[in-house]
């Protein structure tokens, strides 16, 4: 379980620093009852306070005012040289990792946006990274067929896992880090070990390149998706696949998330929509549509307090969905070419974004909420 | 998590080996979370695995002579191991090395025969040597080994000399942490509070010789006994009143609800364990010639339910996985069997929407199935539904611990639960073992 007390602790510390670089904005005391809606979707809720939310909406019909969160640009990093495939916070949130077609793998201070490392090593593009559950390696997947560890500790090559026949082109660990999981165009999933850096597994998993590789909150799933337009989910011990779930047109699947409580899986397609589907009955509860997404796969992530659906898109933008109503609450403009990349802060309310060749920027958004408005 | 997607009945104890691990274990625990296995070696040197894995992950080498206990503190960080050389250790999994540093080490005179944490505080520990049984608190508080004294009634002094002491053949702390169960060599069991280290009451088993083994249902008011007769009992636990000023005690003979034995081959049980959820009793028996392990189905009398046969290598210990239908079973060549229960794969989950039937069945077509409906009503539809919330944060299925969580809401305000709370250890829950990346050399 990833979601405990202490991840919860730095959201106190936010709105302490939000409140020293903003003296105006004080989310603390809220005016009326529109206002309090903000704070709770601004900084993530302490844990009994989320548990008590779920069964409250049960009795009153709540009014569908959705938070509309006001992300600012707030940093703008430079120093790819080629297309940038993937950003990820790090578990802390102190550090950004970006990865591009330059084959570097770049470490960002998240708050000043000062470079901290360049890891040189692959031979070809890098099309993922991927943070342990303690932050104490980095993992990257490349065009060079290999998958590499970097340890956090001296910035160092730990290993190289070779076993892929084709590109690498997605990789995540397990939670408890002993795991990772790579995906990529030879169409298989593999399962390695991270302390020995062999392979444990290899799953036949689709029919056409991997997008997409993850594990749910207790790493007894892993989810894939591929170019095939299947989803499938795999019982980690046994390899074995326990379900797949399909969209009737078949569309490209160009990523793919558990929520923070596995129920469900929020995946991407290039017809241009966003799908929430319900593991368990095989069904999608949510649609989000509006940003653009028929060539490349780009990623999609919950924004910082859960409440809202990020994504980039083909049209050089940056589109936030409210996650109940659907709606598009906020869109960031800037980038000057198609965002393949986003992530968010799993703390504070922050969201890092990087667009492709014309661009070259990663860039930083937080929110600072309107007041009095 | 998985157990929710798979849609398939699986048995509810394990049924094959899985894989077998080799390690020159003669015993194993699983630790609470399930994701890893200490195993005591013949050699002194304890080796923790990680089961998602199945590597060895931790050495804890301190012992020089064999390892006869293992045991985890509540939340996996501490590893207390006890042995022939005469020595206790905790060691403490958060140091970031394959060789983890030791916490403490308590030192007796004599072997130790066995050792555990308080559940509840892992600076607290119980410690059975040779000769006596001891109490050890590092709590500063609190700090000193106190040994556990049976008592006798005046009454019968002239007794005293030929009945001076029992001797001590097995002793555990019940699943809360306040009572102490002391198994004797005459048929006795002993039960200690853990507080005022007093004796509270004397539980005569009869038939059963040398009580060598205890231990408890996960609700904590049911226990088994392994005794020098080859008989598993198992008995249901009185409530025990807390202790009075001037150290009474109730003497009350229990007798068993269920026993288990095998009437033909009449085998001896080297250890026993329960399923998670309490239903079910696997016993690992001293057979000479096969390694077996016994389950039985305590919801249905304590019928026998399955041998498991693991083959030729005689088996020593065997421990139940905390959340799941596997078993741990070593082998008195030094295998660790993993049991588990296979299920058969569903070449139908590669399918999007299929199902897979066992036999034909005839399809019954629904009335409007095949029905012409407008495309914008469906899509209507479909937005209704989508207006529904969702919760993406909420958990929603618990671990199969349900008796065991019963009694951690029970009584957690007395006076013997706030003293084993006191001064807390720092074994504290989320913690996460470091994974360490083998140097390449080494392969």
């Amino acid at each position: 379980m990833n979601v405990d007390g202490d991840d919860y602790k730095p959201a106190d510390e936010f709105s302490e620093t939000n409140g020293y670089d903003e003296p105006q904005a004080e989310p603390l005391p809220p005016p009326d009852g529109r206002e309090s809606v903000a704070p709770t979707a601004l900084s993530p809720p302490p844990l009994p306070d989320s548990s008590t939310q779920t069964p409250a909406p049960v009795p009153q019909p709540k009014p569908h005012t959705p938070y509309r969160p006001n992300y600012k640009p707030t940093l703008m990093l430079s120093g790819h040289s080629r297309s940038i495939s993937s950003v990820k916070f790090s578990p802390d949130g102190s550090m950004l990792a970006s990865c591009a077609a330059d084959k570097l793998v770049k470490l960002w201070d998240s708050e000043t946006g000062d470079i901290i490392h360049t890891f040189e090593g692959h031979t070809e593009g890098v099309s993922d990274v991927a943070w342990s559950g303690n932050g104490d390696f980095l993992a990257s997947a490349s065009d060079d067929k290999t998958v590499r560890l970097w340890s956090m500790e001296d910035y160092a090559e730990r290993k190289v896992l070779y076993g892929h026949t084709n590109f690498v082109f997605c990789v995540n660990f397990s939670p408890s880090s002993s795991l990772l999981a790579s995906g990529g165009f030879d169409e298989s999933v593999r399962v390695w070990d991270v302390s020995k850096g062999k392979t444990l597994k290899t799953l036949p998993a689709h029919s056409d390149p991997v997008t997409a590789v993850t594990f749910n909150h207790d790493g007894t799933l892993i989810a894939s998706c591929s170019m095939d337009g299947l989803i499938r989910i795999w019982d980690t011990e046994s390899g074995q696949c326990l379900k797949t779930l399909a969209d009737d047109d078949n569309p490209i699947c160009s990523h793919i998330k558990f929520t923070p409580n596995s129920v469900f899986i929020l995946a991407s397609t290039q017809d241009s929509t966003i799908r929430l589907w319900k593991a368990q009955t095989s069904k999608c509860v949510k649609t989000y549509t509006g940003h653009t997404n028929r060539t490349y796969c780009i990623s999609t992530d919950f924004a910082p307090g859960h409440k809202h659906i990020v994504s980039g898109s083909e049209d050089m933008k940056v589109y936030i969905w409210d996650l109940q109503t659907r709606e598009i609450v906020q869109v960031l403009e800037g980038h000057r070419d198609v965002v393949l990349a986003v992530a968010s802060h799993p703390t504070r309310p922050m969201i890092a974004s990087a667009a492709m060749e014309k661009d070259l920027t990663i860039r930083i958004w937080a929110d600072e909420p309107l007041v009095g408005v | 998590m998985n157990r929710v997607l798979a849609n398939t009945l699986t048995s509810p104890y394990p049924t094959t080996i899985q894989t077998s691990l080799e390690s020159y274990a003669l015993n194993v625990r699983y630790d609470p979370s399930g994701r890893f296995l200490a195993a005591g070696r013949q050699d002194g040197v304890a080796v923790i695995w990680d089961l998602d894995t199945k590597g060895q992950v931790r050495w804890l080498d301190g012992h020089v002579k064999m390892i006869t206990s293992v045991d985890w503190s509540q939340n996996s960080r501490y590893v207390l191991t006890a042995s022939k050389d005469w020595n206790v250790i905790i060691w403490d999994l958060a140091s970031e090395s394959e060789y983890p540093r030791r916490k403490a080490t308590v030192r007796f005179d004599v072997p130790v025969v066995s050792a555990s944490f308080h559940p509840k505080n892992s600076q607290i520990l119980l410690v059975l040597t040779s000769f006596e049984l001891w109490i050890v608190d590092l709590r500063s508080e609190y700090k000193g080994q106190y040994e556990l004294v049976e008592v006798f009634d005046d009454s019968d002094e002239e007794g005293g000399s030929h009945r001076a002491r029992n001797g001590f053949a097995a002793a555990r702390f019940d699943p809360s942490g306040k009572h102490v169960f002391v198994g004797t060599t005459s048929g006795t069991l002993l039960v200690f509070n853990t507080r005022t280290k007093t004796m509270i009451a004397r539980h005569k088993i009869s038939g059963a010789g040398i009580i060598r083994g205890l231990v408890f249902h996960p609700s904590g008011r049911r226990l088994v006994t392994n005794s020098s007769d080859r008989v598993l009992r198992q008995l249901n636990l009185p409530v025990y009143a807390p202790p009075t000023a001037d150290n009474e005690y109730i003497e009350q003979e229990l007798e068993p609800t269920h026993r288990f034995h095998d009437p033909i081959s009449k085998v001896a049980w080297h250890n026993m364990s329960y399923s998670p959820d309490g239903e079910w009793l696997a016993g690992g028996a001293a057979d000479d010639a096969a390694h077996k392990i016994y389950i039985w189905d305590l919801a249905r009398e304590g019928l026998l339910a399955s041998t498991l046969d693991g083959g030729r290598e005689l088996l020593t210990d065997v421990h139940w996985h905390p959340n799941k239908p596997s078993i741990a079973s070593t082998t008195n060549l030094g295998s660790i069997f993993i049991w588990h229960c296979p299920t058969e794969e569903r070449w139908g989950a590669f399918a999007g929407g299929f199902e897979e039937v066992d036999e034909n069945i005839e399809y019954e077509e629904r009335e409007d199935e095949f029905d012409i409906e407008d495309e914008a009503e469906i899509a209507r539809r479909k937005m209704l539904e989508e207006e529904e919330d969702v919760d993406i944060d909420g958990v929603v299925e618990s671990v199969t611990n349900g008796a065991a969580d019963l009694i951690r809401q029970n009584g957690e305000d007395d006076e013997d639960a706030l003293w084993a709370l006191d001064d807390p250890d720092d074994d504290v829950k989320g913690w996460k073992l470091k994974v360490i990346s083998e140097d390449d050399d080494m392969m």
